[in-house]
């Protein structure tokens, strides 16, 4: 059989390749013997014959390696032949070897850095099960401009009853509850789900059960929770006998039924309630975030129809609360990582490719001007007989050699880097602790290695065999062989230059875009503050203990010296959540401004540094705007933001007027009292907020204490930690940090981008000036000849170095040129992450200009100097 | 095994060695002497193209070899035919003979 041979001549190829040699080599000696025999005995002298023979042989060697290309198994002979061969040849020459390597691990590694952020952001699934049928849904009040809002408690169970799209539909209510009786009282995130809710997700417990629909009826009663993974784990230390036993939450004994596996960070440290139907179901509120999993086969603009009769016959059954409502989805991919997120991983991945791409580039300059050094030894294996596919492939080799090293020293850098910046502990970079040398990313890390192994060896490979034999073995053409070749050489330096004058113009405009936003007017003050949680629970509400808490505490704080002002307000500025509500004067009949809306105490505006405009601050007789019913009504007192004020009231003073609270909701009428300075309240980069601010009082507690401290605020942490104890030790103290800490954190991921981005700049910066440095000290060593006759013939020095200066600077300037076309262009990408900096900002252009010029210049320098100091004698003898 | 007819000077020169071959196992220079002879030195093969495809077709299964005594006893290679290798030339035989027929009446009717 045919295979059999086939097989066995690969095996003795592979395995006996000595045997297989000497067979050949004997073979072939043989022949020639034969031959020359052949000739003496048809009359040549033997002399002539020997030369004759071997003349027809055409070389031995030639002949042996045509030979083995056709053998099987040649490839893997060739191979490793070759490779042999490109690490002698890097051996030979450490020097490129270390540089070459030291530039792709700096480009690898920030690649594998940035890819491993971004797979673990954006490419990763969630942990559920088929989570492309999986959507958010959103209420809709299109007519008001509000495209994105939470869902009351009674439409969510009506589009739960009534859809046809969904498998199932399941809410949930963020809450927070105190946990006691394990240890000191700590706030937990209790969170209130309906019964199909995790059905929903796609996730079981694995101890333990599911919320049954049984569980779900009547309201918020049923006391069994499931806890999440971590919970489980850092609280009872993964007990396997929790099932069964109670946990205290705000002073109610919940019976633990389940443990759901490990996931997503935001499903993992927490508790579950169980909620259920109720027939008083609240329509007026909108709290819960609400998930559906669409039925196999019904698409999205399938369900899109379906919600939109729901939310017809909605609006005309509950014209007050549901007038001109609609439904949005959003598909649980977006759920992880939020727009700007992504758009931010999207540049900084698009940042570090041109990074990459500048390495290659350099990479392909150096194989180029070490294939000009080696023309000699190229030329000589040409004429032994390699073949131009083998010189391709040797010159090819050795830069995916060189790449390969570099993308093993890049893993390093990456490991190291990916550890940096998870020590930093960045907020709004989703699952940045799940990130890591992966298989995906070791994947991506091989791929990259092939990529720019074979990109920076392009040039030099096809360049090698190109230049004619003859010339090149002659001695003393160095100056007319390789004119084309310094040509490729400053085609690559250019576009290096441009590349790094995109980085460079990305890393400024987040730099100065990153200062704008730190200087921008804030509104509030951020120094010598220390902002903390101390969450209070619901029974605290219904009687007079919360607002006693309260007011005891303020009280002592100001007996301490060390205090300046201190308050409280119900959601934590910059990190917390944004409730908000229409408010307008009642005769308006336009559209009311949406505002969110603040429980404060009276020296809240004091603590956060917000100034009085017009009017009074709170005082004791200014009590909560949900009257209680058993009490008699009392005029409700509210303060106002400035820019709200200027927008209800125009040119008006609001001082003593009425406005409506909750203007299409369920309103009710209020008096302005006071107008308070604007704030950045929902972080800097954001505009100043339209805000409402209610009285505290018994049925309206704050929960975010900030204290305006004279020195260092968080000298303060065990005065407040021992007060709080000594009035009530079972309230917990949670999230204490300085509210610069607080800022600081809110722009981490801005900052981390404009980092980033600058040290690819700095990196790309490094590599182009490399890259000119070397192109043009090689052409002068070249020119060194005609430099000396230029010299000799009255050249000054400085006409000399002018003259280097002149021709380094030429690809500089043409990539400066073309980089900022480039980043002109690719600036619009940036503009969304942009603060207070316009995408096209002359004086970042232009300084990245200068810096790049300055730099290149100063690279053009150092061999410029050398030529200058050229001396006509010995260069001219060189010739 | 798919008959390697796709380069005509190469399916020339095999045939031509498994024509040769078919008479007697033979050492590479007596394989060049023979195709100079029976072509009337048409086609004078080169040690350059003569071991690639001696190789490949010892490769292909065609020929086997083995180290033998030269006619004034000197060691040199010998190529031998196969059952393959000979089914393989009566292949090609025919092949030629329609290819040659075919060439024949082309030119001709021109």
């Amino acid at each position: 059989m045919p295979l059999w041979p086939k097989l066995n001549s690969l095996w003795r190829s592979l395995m006996e390749r000595q045997k297989v040699e000497d067979d050949l080599t004997n073979e072939i000696r043989s022949y020639c013997e034969l031959l020359e025999q052949q000739k003496i005995r048809e009359g040549v002298d033997p002399v002539t014959a020997r030369r004759e023979a071997s003349i027809e042989l055409g070389g031995a060697e030639k002949l042996k390696e045509e030979v083995r290309n056709v053998r099987r198994g040649a490839a893997f002979d060739v191979l490793g032949a070759e490779l042999r061969q490109s690490l002698r040849g890097l051996r030979r020459n450490p020097s490129l070897a270390v540089l070459g390597t030291t530039m792709l691990s700096l480009g690898m590694g920030a690649s594998i850095v940035v890819f491993s952020i971004f797979q673990s952001a954006l490419l990763k699934p969630l942990p559920f099960r088929d989570s492309n049928r999986l959507l958010a849904i959103w209420e809709t009040r299109l007519d008001r401009g509000i495209d994105q809002a939470s869902f009351s408690e009674a439409n969510f169970w009506d589009v739960r009853s009534y859809n046809h799209s969904f498998s199932e539909v399941g809410a949930y209510h963020y809450d927070e509850a105190n946990l006691t009786g394990l240890g000191p009282a700590e706030k937990v995130v209790a969170c209130e789900v309906s019964a199909g809710f995790l059905r929903t997700l796609g996730v079981s417990p694995i101890l333990g059960r599911d919320f049954s629909y049984d569980d779900d009826r009547g309201g918020f009663r049923n006391p069994v929770v499931i806890i999440g993974n971590k919970f489980w784990k850092t609280r009872f230390g993964s007990d396997p006998n929790i099932l069964g036993k109670a946990l205290r939450l705000n002073d109610k004994a919940y019976v633990v039924i389940g443990v759901l596996p490990p996931g997503e960070p935001w499903i993992d440290d927490q508790l579950y309630m169980p909620f259920g139907y109720r027939p008083d179901a609240d329509r007026d509120s909108w709290e819960f975030q609400v998930i559906g999993r669409l039925k196999p086969g019904t698409t999205q603009e399938a369900a899109q129809v379906d919600l939109a009769q729901i939310a017809g016959s909605l609006a005309q059954s509950f014209p007050e609360q549901d007038k001109g409502i609609g439904f949005f989805f959003t598909p649980s991919s977006t759920w992880v990582a939020s727009q700007t997120t992504r758009r931010a991983l999207w540049v900084l991945l698009g940042a570090v490719t041109f990074l990459l791409l500048i390495a290659c580039l350099n990479i392909a300059n150096l194989l180029l001007a070490r294939g000009t050094a080696r023309m000699r030894e190229i030329a000589v294996r040409t004429a032994l007989g390699a073949s131009r596919a083998r010189l391709i492939r040797f010159v090819m080799m050795e830069s995916l050699l060189l790449n390969g090293f570099g993308a093993a020293a890049g893993l390093f850098v990456a490991y190291v880097g990916i550890g940096v910046i998870q020590s930093l502990e960045i907020r709004g970079i989703p699952r940045l602790a799940d990130a890591g040398l992966n298989p995906w990313v070791l994947a991506f890390a091989v791929f990259i290695a092939l990529v720019t192994g074979i990109l920076s060896g392009l040039a030099p490979a096809l360049q090698a065999p190109a230049s004619g034999i003859a010339a090149a073995l002659r001695d003393g053409d160095r100056q007319t062989s390789s004119r084309g070749q310094g040509r490729l050489r400053n085609i690559l330096v250019t576009g290096e230059v441009a590349l790094s004058f995109l980085l460079l113009v990305g890393g400024g405009l987040l730099i100065r875009s990153f200062k704008e936003l730190m200087t921008v007017d804030r509104g509030f003050h951020t120094e010598n503050r220390l902002v903390f949680t101390v969450n209070m629970p619901r029974s605290y509400w219904e009687r007079v203990v919360g607002k006693q808490f309260l007011d005891r505490f303020f009280e002592r704080l100001k007996a301490n010296p060390q205090v300046l002002a201190s308050g409280a307000v119900n959601q934590r500025p910059v990190e917390g959540g944004d409730p908000g509500m229409g408010i307008d004067t009642p005769q308006s009949s336009a559209k009311p401004p949406w505002a969110g809306w603040r429980v404060v105490t009276p020296g809240y505006f004091a603590a956060v540094g917000l100034p009085l405009v017009r009017g009074r601050l709170f005082g004791e007789n200014d009590k909560p705007v949900w009257i209680p019913k058993d009490v008699p009504p009392y005029p409700r007192r509210v303060i106002i933001s400035d820019r709200l004020a200027k927008q209800i009231f125009k040119n008006e003073d609001p001082i003593g007027k009425q406005v409506l609270l909750w203007k299409g909701q369920s309103s009710g009428l209020a008096e302005v009292v006071g107008i308070v300075g604007d704030s950045r309240e929902r972080g800097l980069a954001e505009n100043p907020t339209l805000t409402v601010y209610l009285p505290y009082g018994t049925n309206a507690l704050t929960s975010e204490f900030v204290v305006h401290t004279r020195d260092n605020p968080l000298a303060l942490v065990p005065t407040i930690r021992s007060l709080v104890g000594e009035l009530d030790p079972n309230l917990p103290i949670s999230n204490m940090r300085s509210f610069d800490q607080i800022v600081y954190r809110s722009v981490a991921p801005q900052r981390l981008n404009a980092v980033l981005l600058s040290i690819f700049g700095v990196l790309a910066l490094l590599l182009a000036t490399t890259g000119i440095y070397g192109v043009l000290s090689y052409s002068i060593t070249r020119r060194t000849p005609e430099i000396g006759l230029r010299v000799a013939l009255g050249a000054t020095r400085s006409n000399i170095l002018g003259m280097t200066i002149r021709q380094g600077l030429r690809p500089a300037l043409i990539g400066a040129l073309l980089g900022a076309i480039g980043a002109f262009w690719l600036s619009r990408y940036l503009a969304t992450l942009l603060f207070g900096v316009k995408p096209f900002d002359a004086l970042t252009y232009l300084a990245v200009a200068a810096l790049l010029l300055a730099t290149a210049a100063l690279a053009c320098y150092i061999p410029g100097r050398r030529a200058m100091q050229t001396d006509p004698a010995t260069a001219l003898r060189i010739e | 095994m798919p008959p390697s007819n796709t380069n005509l000077l190469q399916g020339t020169l095999d045939v031509l060695i498994l024509k040769v071959l078919a008479l007697q196992p033979m050492h590479g220079l007596g394989i060049s002497n023979r195709i100079a002879q029976v072509t009337s030195n048409t086609f004078l093969v080169k040690p350059g193209s003569l071991f690639p495809a001696l190789h490949r077709m010892e490769e292909a299964g065609w020929l086997t070899s083995s180290w033998g005594e030269s006619e004034n006893n000197r060691r040199a290679k010998f190529y031998r035919l196969t059952a393959v290798g000979r089914r393989q030339l009566k292949q090609e035989t025919d092949l030629w003979a329609r290819i040659s027929a075919a060439m024949a009446r082309a030119l001709k009717a021109t």
